[in-house]
């Protein structure tokens, strides 16, 4: 079969700077009654239109199975934009332009009449707005509803042909919101029910803290400084500590975390990739394929538990009540839609090997929970302490986060603090002479911040994504072999807990920081979690 | 008797000390400083570096800087006067007001040969140091290059010179040794960047494409009044299409013409917008011709009357019987001094668009418009 040739590249295009856009497209957002699409999804539209980055003609398909007309969308989606947008107050004129891109279809899933009504509208939309039979469809469903969806797509013909932007057609492409499967099996039969309708070079799984700016800053910290690199590995660095702290609890979604707890709702995503980031080599390129091989090559290189080792490594909790931020908060188990006898967790902590030549012995800690003492993300790079000091006499009193024995040396480690959220920024702690008479030592931290050196009105992780999205960018979505390979690690752990009948995991007091096992699993090893 | 320069700057450099040095009064909030860069603006008089304090305070709302801002009077008696204050803004999450550091300097008669050296005093360390100038550049000028050789990036505002003293910062700059060449930009230049995206917009569609090396007719049109020369903005998105389409220019009997790469003419049609709203030589309209075999093309940029900020961006495609229309209404970036700033902080210092329609602009003959 003959194949066209590529396409000549715009010549106008060549060498533009500021306006980063897509082809001209139409987004097509199933689940559009959602919090999601109300919450993230048309805000980030917004702001981006808002920056000028949306291509000229973009529009805006919902879908969903509520009675609505377009008017009364549109008029829902500026209360939405309204109310969670990063940019207040919402610009009428910019809106008004906006707003006339926005359109609604309703239907279920699974009925093929929703396609129908879906593919004449998309064909008005080309040819009234120039979108030229480009769609990107987001789906902010849940699971259950991707196979219906995805089928409905292609068997009324909405998918184009993979690569077909390359000579000049059109592309589709289709995004996906996690939770991406619930075991390694599931989400190995989703992939490929979505293999049957799209390429993999069509799919977009959406990892929202691969959107983070001070995420996609520890590529550039890594791998755009030659400061980091060399002291990267087990040589300097004695044990990272990853954590994803949040305070709050289910917010109303006691059905869901109940199906899914802790693990499965940010261990096995969010945890991982920043694992992932941390961990990898340097990717040949910056390409989407060249960046993710290294990071399933570190997934693939993570030492698999057995049932023992679960016991050994995995502590669980569940969170009781208490006092967070000066409030008293419910216990899991009292919060509505939880069952009064759930086993959920909502804490895990976990001790990780990379068994590469890098990272060989060095711990990775990571921990991930609901209504701890405050709400943190952050990874933290502890360096080996100084083979022998000369200045033990005189150290001042210390905090030491290393060695819980405050080290062979009486000198806290360096340490270099990546936060994520919030204050999102960098920080080396070192040792310092305080001024005076006597050599007096003490931590001290170089700290950059995000907002301080280039304000705070950073783009949402969102905003970045949809924009990569639309424009085939890759490199921030996670890959079918990254997204089983993490299942396939964690499915251990899953494993583990179903089959031995685990006893029920231990109480935290809501506004701590974890049960004290989590504790004692540092302690084993003479560490120590750090209090970021 | 006044005080030397030395004194001072003595003086200055304690002030801004004293303002990270003493803990907050009693009632008084903590700050915490930030400096990303240095910011050097130098104005040609007092006012203009007066009317430039605003603008600077709005960006150092979200470039964190020290920001040193220069008004020349180089005919008055002689003298040098200077002030420092902080720029605060309020700090995230409730957190510390983050403040930069804003230094005013009057320098009157012989004291504004000595700026450089004060500049340089006054810089903050370790930290690139932009410098924005305001005014004409002149080869000879004993302040511009000094000035120059210390940044790491030059801007100037061709739409209040011209595009022959960016032409001159440009070729200034290509004259510097690799690791000492300075980026050069342009204020005119940022705010030509939405039209160049809707430029290259009636380009995007895949069966177009072509029909960018057969453009037949480029129009541009600029608000001002009839008899006056094209204005930077005009000249500068003429030179970037003519680039990036790879035309040349001529002259025919003192009147511009225009080349493509296959030898074909591209009629230029330069016009003003008598009666636009906009300021005056601003850009106005833009409009694109091409064809090639039964296909042709016209594309449309023309600002809203009245609303600065938006255009109407048109596109007509003709195949043999079949017409295809598209209208869409766009925002255009505000033109506002301060975001206009920022963002061209903003840009990668280097932009060789921008050096090589400098350099073709600069060679534009100085035709006088008529109204369109």
């Amino acid at each position: 079969m003959a194949t066209s040739p590529p396409i000549a590249p715009n010549p106008l295009r060549h060498g533009l700077i500021e306006d980063r856009t897509s082809d001209a497209c139409a987004a097509v957002i199933f689940g559009a009654s959602g919090d999601l699409t109300r919450r993230k999804l048309m805000p980030a539209l917004y702001n981006l239109a808002w920056g000028r980055a949306l291509p000229g003609g973009f529009a805006v398909v919902g879908v969903g199975r509520r009675d609505k007309t377009d008017e009364s969308f549109r008029a829902e989606m500026r209360e939405a934009v309204a109310g969670f947008s990063r940019r207040k107050p919402i610009d009428a004129a910019l809106w008004a332009d906006f707003e006339r891109g926005l359109s609604y279809v309703r239907g279920a899933a699974n009925e093929p009449a929703t396609y129908e009504s879906l593919r004449t509208q998309l064909q008005r939309i080309d040819s009234e707005r120039g979108t030229r039979g480009n769609h990107l469809f987001y789906l902010a469903v849940p699971p259950s509803e991707f196979g219906p969806i995805v089928e409905g797509l292609r068997a009324s013909g909405l998918v184009a042909p993979p690569g077909g932007e390359r000579t000049g057609g059109a592309w589709t492409r289709v995004v996906f919101e996690k939770p991406f499967g619930h075991d390694l099996a599931s989400a190995r039969a989703l992939n490929d029910a979505i293999a049957s309708a799209f390429h993999e070079s069509q799919v977009f799984r959406i990892d929202h803290y691969l959107g983070k700016e001070t995420v996609q800053n520890l590529l550039v910290m890594r791998f755009a400084n030659v400061l980091f690199e060399p002291v990267w590995g087990r040589g300097h660095v004695d044990q990272v500590q990853i954590t994803v702290a949040e305070e709050i609890g289910l917010e109303g979604r006691g059905r869901f975390y109940e199906q899914t707890g802790v693990t499965r709702d940010i261990v096995e995503n969010h945890l991982m990739q920043l694992l992932c980031l941390t961990a990898m080599e340097p990717p040949i390129s910056l390409s989407a394929d060249a960046v993710r091989d290294e990071k399933v090559k570190v997934l693939r290189s993570l030492r698999p538990m057995d049932r023992d080792d679960v016991a050994l490594h995995v502590v669980r909790g569940q969170y009781g009540r208490g006092i967070v931020h000066g409030d008293e908060a419910v216990a899991y188990r009292e919060e509505p839609d939880v069952s009064p006898s759930s086993n959920v967790e909502t804490y895990v902590a976990m001790r990780c090997f990379v068994d590469n030549w890098r990272w060989s012995g060095v711990p990775f800690y990571v921990r991930a929970g609901k209504r701890l003492a405050r709400r943190v993300t952050e990874i933290a790079v502890v360096f080996h302490e100084v083979p022998r000091t000369l200045f033990r006499a005189a150290h001042a009193a210390s905090t030491a986060v290393g060695a819980a024995d405050g080290g062979q040396s009486g000198m806290t480690p360096n340490v270099l603090a990546v936060r994520i959220q919030p204050d999102e920024g960098i920080a080396l702690r070192f040792i310092s002479k305080e001024p005076g008479q006597q050599t007096v030592l003490r931590e001290v931290a170089m700290d950059f911040r995000y907002g301080m050196a280039f304000g705070s009105n950073t783009p949402e992780a969102y905003e970045r994504l949809l924009l990569d999205a639309m424009r085939g960018e890759a490199t921030l979505f996670t890959r079918r072999d990254e997204v089983e390979a993490q299942w396939e690690y964690m499915d251990h752990v899953l494993e583990a807990w179903t089959a031995s009948g685990p006893p029920p995991p231990p109480v935290y007091p809501a506004g701590s920081w974890g049960p004290v096992q989590a504790d004692e699993l540092l302690a084993r090893d003479g560490r120590r979690w750090r209090k970021p | 008797m006044n005080p030397s320069a030395g004194q001072v700057l003595g003086r200055i450099e304690g002030e801004l000390r004293a303002f990270w040095s003493s803990p907050p009064a009693p009632g008084e909030t903590a700050r915490a400083r930030a400096c990303t860069r240095n910011l050097v603006v130098v104005a040609g008089t007092p006012d203009l570096a007066d009317r430039w304090v605003a603008t600077l305070d709005g960006v150092l709302q979200t470039v964190p800087a020290r920001a040193i801002v220069v008004g020349l009077d180089p005919d008055a008696a002689d003298g040098l006067d200077a002030s420092a204050t902080a720029v605060c803004t309020r700090g995230e999450s409730g957190g510390p007001p983050v403040c930069s550091e804003r230094v005013t300097l009057q320098a009157r008669g012989t004291a504004c040969a000595r700026v450089a050296s004060c500049v340089e005093t006054l810089c903050a360390t370790d930290v690139p140091t932009t410098l924005v100038w305001l005014g004409r550049v002149h080869a000879d000028d004993l302040l511009f290059a000094p000035l120059a050789r210390a940044a790491d990036r030059i801007i100037l505002d061709s739409t209040q010179g011209s595009v022959a003293d960016l032409a001159h910062a440009v070729r200034w700059a290509s004259a510097r040794p690799g690791g000492e060449r300075p980026g050069v930009a342009d204020l005119a230049w940022t705010r030509l960047a939405p039209w160049h995206e809707l430029c290259a917009r009636m380009f995007d569609e895949p069966r177009l494409r072509g029909l960018a090396a057969n453009v037949t007719r480029v129009g541009i049109v600029q608000a001002s009044d009839a008899g006056t020369a094209l204005g930077s903005e005009g000249a500068l998105l003429l030179g970037w299409l003519a680039t990036r389409l790879s035309w040349k220019s001529t002259s025919l009997a003192g009147k511009l013409r225009l080349v493509r790469r296959d030898d074909g003419p591209v009629r230029a049609q330069l016009g003003a917008e008598c009666s636009a709203q906009a300021p005056r030589g601003t850009l106005f309209g833009v409009q694109i011709e091409a064809s090639a075999g039964p296909m042709t093309m016209t594309g449309a940029i023309r600002r809203e009357q009245g609303e600065a900020d938006a255009a109407i961006w048109r596109l007509e495609v003709t195949s043999g019987s079949e017409t295809q229309r598209i209208e869409q209404r766009v925002r255009l970036r505000a033109s506002e001094l301060a975001p206009l700033l920022e963002r061209t902080l903003r840009r990668p210092p280097h932009d060789e668009a921008l050096v090589e329609s400098v350099v073709w602009a600069d060679g534009l003959l100085g035709e006088e418009l008529a109204c369109w």
